[in-house]
């Protein structure tokens, strides 16, 4: 009953967010590259509440755990490398658009991106892991 | 680290998904388990191990490195 109500509660964020941006990509005149990545931003963490949504529906409907012991796991090890990738992201996005475009990028552009990279390595760590097993 | 999981499960005629749902796991940790891919907590050991009539001892076979 509780795998439910949290797959009931995701469907409904998601929509939410997906509403929310709609409205405001529909609003924004000329949009900015920290406004670019705020939005990718957005639509990575929705891609995968979706497909954490559908997998966990997929088990909920067959009468298993939505979640159990290796996929607690598995969140703690992708969470630790987006960890590490955030930090090293911090570090090197001011280095790196020094170098490639003699620009030194706003406090909010490199925010942007240290969040954009580690969301990316959450992603793409967790849909690893889960392939690999552990 | 090899199992017994696959051979015990043909004994009693069950599916990875009956087993699955015995213990309260997924279907898919059930096979990274069987595969030798996932190393499952001692207590999650303990709760297959009695799914399927046995022990710890019997039904996981640890090799030395």
């Amino acid at each position: 009953m509780k795998d439910k109500k949290v797959v009931v509660l995701s469907i409904i964020i998601v929509a939410a967010v997906l509403t929310t941006l709609f409205f405001y990509l529909k609003s924004a005149g000329d949009i900015e590259l920290n406004e670019i990545l705020l939005v990718g931003i957005v639509l990575v963490l929705v891609a995968l509440a979706m497909y954490i949504v559908w997998d966990r529906l997929k088990n909920v409907q067959k009468g298993l755990p939505a979640k159990d012991e290796r996929l607690i796991n598995i969140n703690y090890k992708a969470g630790y490398y987006a960890f590490i990738a955030a930090i090293w992201s911090a570090v090197f996005t001011p280095v790196l658009f020094d170098i490639l475009f003699r620009y030194e990028p706003k406090g909010g552009d490199v925010a942007a991106i240290v969040v954009m990279v580690s969301g990316f390595v959450f992603v793409i760590s967790y849909l690893y892991l889960a392939r690999k097993g552990n | 680290m090899k199992t017994r999981i696959k051979e015990l499960r043909a004994r009693y005629n069950l599916t990875q998904e009956d087993l699955a749902k015995k213990v309260g796991v997924r279907r898919e940790t059930i096979l990274f388990i069987e595969k030798g891919n996932y190393n499952p907590s001692l207590q999650l050991a303990h709760d297959i191990a009695k799914a399927l009539q046995t022990t710890i001892d019997e039904l996981f076979i640890f090799e030395d490195e």
